[in-house]
């Protein structure tokens, strides 16, 4: 009896401990998997289906299944839609008509930040787009998400600043929000001696960086500083709910699943509690007074939901908010507009609200 | 009884260990940095078949030297250990990496190179620090550590490129 007691009892202890956040360490093992659902995600068009069936080609393993480590060196939804390109012939260099520089914003070797720049700048001040990339604040870099800034810079003639931050599990919550806060003081301080024009800078992020684009809209308005005049928040996290219907109908969707948002928040928080702090859980921050804002959905995403929860949050703080979905096509689609006719729409519909809000004719 | 109890209480004490690391195997870090190592040696090659850039070009160079003494010191360290080594083997995602370049013609492929060298040098950071901290065959793990601060310079330097 007292053995059944004592093992029942060690079980229920292995089972909370299993529960808990990882350590700090990239070598940290995945959680324990949920039970699956069987939940078909919806098809991807044609375009989107041909950059999704490069990755198990590429090798792609399912991240919910690897340690961080493993996971920072899976090839990614951006490695694919270049595959494609490469094989309908097009070039994947860098589009040479934008220029790129490495600063530093802080003592960390990640604070630093990717400068781009239009090589056909005419030296009449330009908007300034700060840029957050995506990754679940676990996986990917400024290189990974490289199409998006290069193209606003280009598309806008604008100078794009491209944030990197110190990744967890390494460093966890809010570094990555700290960072964000710290790289927008510092753009606000050098962006006119690049050419900036202050009167003109936005927020822009895709995914994790689109959590970050909003968050750090809501830091400017908490700490006087200079507010963005729109913020791009394309496919954000935003909305800690665990059962929004896009985390059931996008369950299985790739390249991103229901169970690698809980792989992330494995990572990149210290405790459960911190998935209710607003700076993650938007939709329970005060939204009141932020810019106008625009954000970009994809229909086969998990994060859809977040986008439009956060639509009708803003919208109910008085907030001027525009949310669309994008039908047919998925996360990670808008560096895809080369090669995916859905994600060059959503590409147009941002450039034409960002023109719109820097006051760009044309 | 007691014996049971007492493998019971260990057996709970591994499970109950959340921070336990699954750090890569021995095989597979050899396999990992060795194939990285080909990669690099391989894009660097085929951008100096190309490049009118000095720039480029004494960075490729350098990456030649480095990495081909790193996959040096990872295999001696290897036979330390007593792994098992198989010839380094490029991953798909590397050999598309290496197709896309040899697609690409005079500068472009330049800055094809660099944007791909900023991308691999983060992988391989990640990879030589988790096992520099936590390898489990200790001559492969000093072996990691060495590396870990080359990989780094390399990282400054591209971000002057």
């Amino acid at each position: 009896m007292t053995m059944k007691l004592l093992i029942a009892a060690m079980l229920l202890g292995t089972s909370a401990a299993a529960m808990a956040q990882s350590s700090n360490s990239t070598n940290a093992p995945p959680p324990p998997p949920s039970a699956r659902m069987a939940t078909q995600p919806p098809m991807a068009d044609a375009d989107m289906q041909a950059v999704l069936n490069q990755l198990p080609m590429l090798g792609a393993k399912p991240i919910e299944t690897l340690t961080p480590v493993k996971a920072r060196i899976q090839p990614s939804a951006a490695d694919a839609a270049r595959a494609v390109m490469r094989q309908r012939g097009l070039s994947t260099a860098p589009d040479p008509a934008v220029t790129t520089q490495d600063l530093p914003y802080g003592s960390d070797p990640m604070q630093f930040a990717r400068i781009y720049k239009p090589v056909a700048a005419t030296g009449a001040p330009m908007p300034v787009i700060v840029y957050y990339h995506g990754g679940g604040w676990v996986i990917a870099d400024v290189n990974t998400y490289d199409a998006a800034p290069r193209l606003l810079a280009k598309q806008l003639n604008a100078i794009v600043v491209s944030v990197e931050y110190r990744h967890a599990p390494e460093f966890k919550f809010p570094a990555q929000h700290d960072d964000a806060f710290a790289a927008y003081a510092w753009v606000l301080q050098n962006a006119q001696s690049w050419g900036g024009d202050l009167s003109k800078v936005a927020l822009a992020g895709e995914s994790a960086g689109g959590n970050l684009a909003v968050a750090t809209a809501i830091y400017a308005r908490d700490n006087n500083l200079t507010r963005p005049v729109h913020i791009l928040s394309v496919y954000p996290i935003a909305n800690s709910s665990m059962d929004l219907p896009s985390h059931m109908d996008a369950a299985n969707a790739k390249p991103l699943n229901t169970a690698m948002l809980k792989w992330f928040g494995n990572y990149y928080t210290s405790s459960p509690a911190d998935m209710q702090d607003p700076r993650l859980n938007l939709v329970g921050a005060n939204l009141r007074g932020l810019p106008p804002t625009t954000i970009v959905n994809a229909q086969i995403d998990p994060l859809r939901s977040d986008g439009e929860t956060l639509a009708a949050a803003m919208t109910a703080a008085g907030d001027r908010v525009e949310q669309r979905t994008f039908p047919g096509v998925t996360h990670e689609m808008f560096g895809m507009g080369a090669v995916v006719r859905g994600a060059y729409d959503a590409n147009q519909y941002a450039i034409v609200r960002l023109k719109a809000a820097f006051g760009i004719r044309n | 009884m007691k014996t049971l109890m007492m493998s019971v209480a260990f057996g709970a004490a591994i499970l109950a260990t959340p921070v336990a690391a699954q750090v890569m195997t021995p095989t597979e870090y050899v396999t990992t940095a060795g194939a990285s190592d080909l990669y690099e040696i391989t894009a660097s090659k085929l951008v100096l078949e190309t490049t009118k850039s000095p720039k480029v070009r004494s960075f490729a160079q350098m990456m030649v030297t480095q990495h081909t003494k790193s996959t040096a010191d990872v295999k001696a360290a290897a036979m330390k250990s007593h792994v098992r080594v198989a010839p380094p083997k490029l991953t798909p995602m590397q050999q598309e990496l290496v197709t896309e370049l040899r697609a690409e013609k005079g500068t472009a492929r330049d800055a094809a190179y660099v944007a791909q060298q900023k991308a691999s040098h983060g992988q391989a950071l990640a990879v030589q620090k988790a096992y520099a901290s936590e390898g489990t065959a200790p001559a492969l793990k000093t072996a990691a550590a060495g590396i870990v601060p080359v990989v780094e310079h390399h990282i400054m330097m591209l971000k002057t490129m």
